[in-house]
């Protein structure tokens, strides 16, 4: 080691066993196996890009723009899977526009997330400024628990809520409101109640992180100079909470058009929406294949788009999503 | 701060707290109440209460090898999500300007897409490489859609890291890959493990993705939904009592991990 | 006695901007040399090049005569303490300076031994469980001192590692860099832009400035003789009057400013009569002289009076809009009328090319 290191007795200043120290390090790595395999991965610069980048890439490639490559693909054959002795071709047929649970799921998705929003901001806006700080983690912690339940557990317990027998047609018969139950159930009002019930979270947090970051000395001055409660929220937290807004309702949007398990459960026969159309093409005959792939396309496609018109006309050309 | 409302707006505000959280809270409660009833069909009002169902489910073999199912299949997912989520998330981290928003917009792709489409997308792709659906599938499947989570979490904590640390202690002697596993690796754990319970409650809620990708054994949400359709009963409230309890528990557990270990 | 450290002809450009310029540098063992410039001027990047964190474009590095010019950094036996110490912030204070050894092979009780060492010559064995997060900054600064000596590299590199102290905290760590260096007897390679630091601890001080080096000497050395007007004005401060050449011999030299018969040291550069030179006289090198006793001395008018706690800076307009500063003693500020002479001693001023003319 050092030739010229301290002379003086250290043993005596030090109590206690002497400490473990990680020494198997060197002799993995000065091993042979290591040295030809990992070794010389990270011998250059260059081959250390690679091995960062080789696996993520070909991931991502593969299972992120993949899948929707392969359904965009399918999306124009003729017929798939491809069997022996059949023509395929390619074709535009499939995309001839099944157009009305197209629309409908976009309104519907459109309106659920306005309603969300309604809700859910107020809700927001209470934890992130009303509440006191040291309160606020109990106060978000206590929204929290629900979502850990899951889609298909949550959307259950709607059922129990809203069925003819269940929770709140008991309660109105009860105190003598009605006399036979509301068939709540199995309607629209259900699938927009129970799809509410599911993707408030997604709009709470991008809504209360945004108004979080307010700061509150732009509110004291607002209301140092004047400004009355609503005018405070109409000049001052709205505009600056856009970008909670526009994440919270793109991802609302999303997840409402994209929703399945809720509608299967709490929709009925007259509230098909698009994905049920779609699942129908899967779970029936093979042929259907394309057709389903083609409504994916433009499900996705058109989603995709309106979410982004979205952002950027209320949110303006800075915004991003996370 | 206190003298920013006057007291209607904050009993309105405050209500409309109270009011979304009764809204939360409520139909799972009468969800948990009904398991408890002592009868064979779903009604209100309980006038009998019962443990029996709790019984009768921990005795279903089928829900038993559903829950272990759903186990198996959150562990495989979390293990590879988060290994391939912490890989891309070094990638990200190491590239700048374009590339990387590039980057972190491919990887995020998965969560943008609506779930539907996603399922969707997966079963055809699978098809493509005649991999049957299955296990295998489910877990590519919930892999896919874990991957952005974690990325965004471990590429959060990454960009925290002072830049000199894999410096020193390259500097010190170590090569990348000692420098990874005894630096950054260690830095990124509080991360990585909000990611990987992140990742296993996910799995194991999976529902859409599952249904298209999966063969005959049920996951836990599929056997539930498979029971409703089968007819309502108080067996599968009980049944979904008790997936409740345990996810959340473990969802609040995390949280207050990673808030605790946030404010380090 | 070979060189610990060498750089031939070594540069270094990103795209356009040329950081270090075909540099020549040698420095020796066991010797406390800093690199003293303002930002930009090549300083760290030189640095970074001896830890290999930069590959020069052009040039050789060696160290101990062997080339590291294309070494990554774990393959170097040099050293860095960096600017924000970089501590592991998940190892506690031992563990941290054990890192190194840890990657040697050496056995846990000799790892250990040597931590107990590097613990004592600052101090810290008290600290040895404690986590980076509970330590100030000295004792941080200190910890990644002793992280880098630990696996007894040739060089250690220490880049600006001073500069997030407070003032009082600075000085003391100078003293203690600077004791730590003797005792080890270690090549200390050091960045700074501090002139005042630099002055305070180096055996050779480098000055660069856009790329190149400017000057290199002891610090004495570069203080009463600087050779450019850059290095006048970047350590400690300078009056410069711009002259004309008149003669000069090993005694002294003889120049005119404004028809004046003025004297200064003799010249390090080649001057002939009639040159554009630069005089270069340090404040505290001036004196004021009582009216008519020096008929050499210039007269002037004094404009401000700064007091500095230790001493009053004093402003004086020696015409043509020149003005130079001279230092007074508090007590003595009192005295001085608005009309002065000012004076120095011949060996107190130097006379440097003067690069820019006026026409």
């Amino acid at each position: 080691m050092t030739d010229n290191s301290l002379t003086h007795d250290i043993s005596a200043a030090r109590n206690g066993p002497a400490r473990r120290y990680t020494t198997w390090i060197p002799t993995v790595v000065n091993s042979a196996l290591y040295r030809s395999t990992l070794g010389v991965l990270v011998a250059s610069p260059r081959s250390r890009f690679i091995l960062l980048a080789s696996v993520p890439l070909i991931w991502m490639i593969m299972l992120h723009v993949g899948p929707i490559y392969q359904m965009a693909k399918i999306s124009f054959l003729s017929s798939y899977p491809i069997q022996q002795g059949r023509d395929v071709s390619y074709t535009l047929a499939n995309y001839a526009l099944y157009f009305t649970p197209l629309i409908r799921s976009f309104i519907y998705a459109a309106g659920a997330t306005f309603v969300t929003l309604i809700i859910v901001y107020p809700v927001a806006y209470y934890v992130a400024k009303v509440v006191r700080p040291q309160k606020r983690s109990k106060a978000l912690l206590l929204l929290l628990v629900p979502f850990w339940a899951g889609e298909l557990i949550r959307t259950f317990s709607i059922i129990m809520l809203l069925a003819n027998r269940g929770a709140v047609n008991y309660l109105l018969r009860e105190i003598g409101w009605i006399d036979r139950p509301i068939p709540v159930l199995y309607t629209w009002f259900s699938l927009g109640f129970g799809l509410v019930y599911l993707v408030s979270l997604y709009m709470l947090l991008p809504l209360y992180s945004a108004i979080d970051k307010i700061p509150n000395h732009l509110l004291d001055a607002a209301s140092d100079l004047g400004a009355g409660p609503w005018t405070r929220f109409r000049r001052i937290v709205l505009p600056l909470s856009r970008d909670g807004v526009v994440s919270g309702c793109s991802l609302v949007f999303l997840t409402c058009i994209g929703v399945f398990a809720t509608p299967m459960l709490l929709g009925g026969p007259t509230t098909v929406l698009f994905p049920e159309t779609i699942s129908g093409f899967f779970h029936g005959a093979s042929d259907k294949w394309p057709v389903g792939a083609a409504f994916s396309i433009i499900m996705l496609v058109t989603a995709l788009t309106t979410a982004g018109i979205f952002m950027r006309i209320v949110g303006g050309k800075a915004t991003r999503l996370m | 701060m206190r003298a920013l409302f006057s007291d209607p707006s904050r009993t309105a505000l405050n209500m409309a707290y109270w009011g979304f959280v009764l809204y939360l809270l409520v139909p799972l409660t009468l969800m948990m109440a009904m398991s408890f009833k002592d009868a064979n069909f779903v009604a209100f009002p309980i006038s009998d209460w019962t443990l029996d169902w709790y019984a009768k489910v921990m005795q279903d073999r089928q829900f038993l090898e559903a829950c272990i199912y759903s186990i198996f299949i959150a562990v495989a997912t979390t293990f590879a999500a988060t290994v391939i989520g912490v890989w891309i998330a070094m990638l990200i981290a190491s590239t700048g300007g374009r590339w990387s928003a590039l980057l972190f917009a491919l990887a995020c792709l998965p969560a943008v897409v609506p779930g539907m489409i996603s399922a969707i997308s997966l079963r055809i792709f699978i098809s493509t490489v005649n991999m049957p659906t299955g296990t295998t599938a489910i877990i590519l499947g919930h892999t896919v859609h874990a991957v952005p989570f974690v990325v965004v979490m471990a590429l959060t904590r990454l960009r925290s890291m002072p830049p000199n640390l894999v410096d020193a202690a390259r500097d010190l002697g170590a090569d990348s890959i000692v420098a990874f596993f005894r630096v950054t690796l260690p830095y990124l754990g509080p991360a990585i493990l909000g990611g990987m319970i992140f990742c296993v409650l996910l799995s194991i809620d999976d529902f859409v993705r599952t249904f298209f990708l999966g063969g005959y054994r049920p996951t836990l949400p599929m056997l539930i939904f498979a029971k409703v359709q089968g007819g309502m009963s108080p067996e599968i409230n009980a049944m979904a009592t008790l997936v409740l309890v345990v996810t959340a528990a473990v969802g609040l557990y995390a949280e207050y991990f990673t808030r605790r270990t946030r404010s380090r | 006695m070979q060189p610990v450290v060498q750089f031939e002809n070594v540069t270094k450009a990103y795209g356009d901007a040329v950081a270090v310029d075909d540099l020549n540098l040698s420095i020796e063992s066991g010797k406390f040399v800093t690199l003293l410039g303002p930002s930009g001027c090549g300083k760290s990047t030189t640095l970074r090049m001896l830890g290999g964190f930069e590959i020069p474009n052009s040039g050789r590095v060696l160290l101990a005569g062997e080339d590291v010019t294309r070494l990554p950094p774990n393959r170097r036996n040099v050293n860095i303490v960096f600017q924000d110490y970089a501590l592991f912030p998940h190892m506690n204070v031992a563990r941290n300076i054990a890192f190194g050894l840890e990657l040697k092979g050496l056995s846990s009780a000799v790892i250990d031994k040597r931590v107990n060492e590097l613990l004592a010559l600052v101090q810290l064995e008290e600290y040895a469980a404690r986590m980076p997060f509970e330590l100030s900054g000295g004792q941080r600064q200190r910890v990644a001192l002793m992280r880098a000596l630990a696996p007894d590299p040739q060089v250690l590199l220490l880049d600006e590692p001073l500069s997030a102290l407070d003032a009082k905290l600075r000085q003391q760590m100078q003293v203690e860099l600077k004791a730590i260096q003797e005792r080890t007897g270690k090549t200390f390679l050091f960045v700074t832009h501090d002139q005042e630091e630099a002055l305070t601890m180096s055996d050779l001080i480098v000055v660069m400035n856009k790329g190149r080096i400017e000057q290199m000497g002891d610090p004495h050395t570069l203080y009463t003789r600087p050779e450019s007007e850059f290095v006048a004005n970047f350590i400690g401060e300078a009056n410069l009057l711009s002259a004309t050449f008149v003669d000069s011999d090993a005694g002294g030299s003889r120049l005119s400013w404004k028809g004046r018969h003025v004297e200064a040291a003799a010249p390090a550069h080649k001057a002939k009569k009639g040159d554009s030179v630069l005089i270069v006289v340090r404040p505290e090198a001036l004196h004021f002289s009582a009216k008519g006793k020096d008929k050499d001395a210039i007269p002037g008018k004094v404009r401000h009076r700064i007091f500095k706690g230790n001493h009053t800076s004093v402003s004086v307009d020696v015409g043509d809009g020149v003005s130079m500063n001279a230092l007074v003693h508090a007590r003595d500020v009192d005295a001085l009328a608005d009309d002065v002479w000012l004076s120095w001693r011949p060996e107190d001023a130097t006379v440097i090319r003067n690069q820019a003319p006026a026409a």
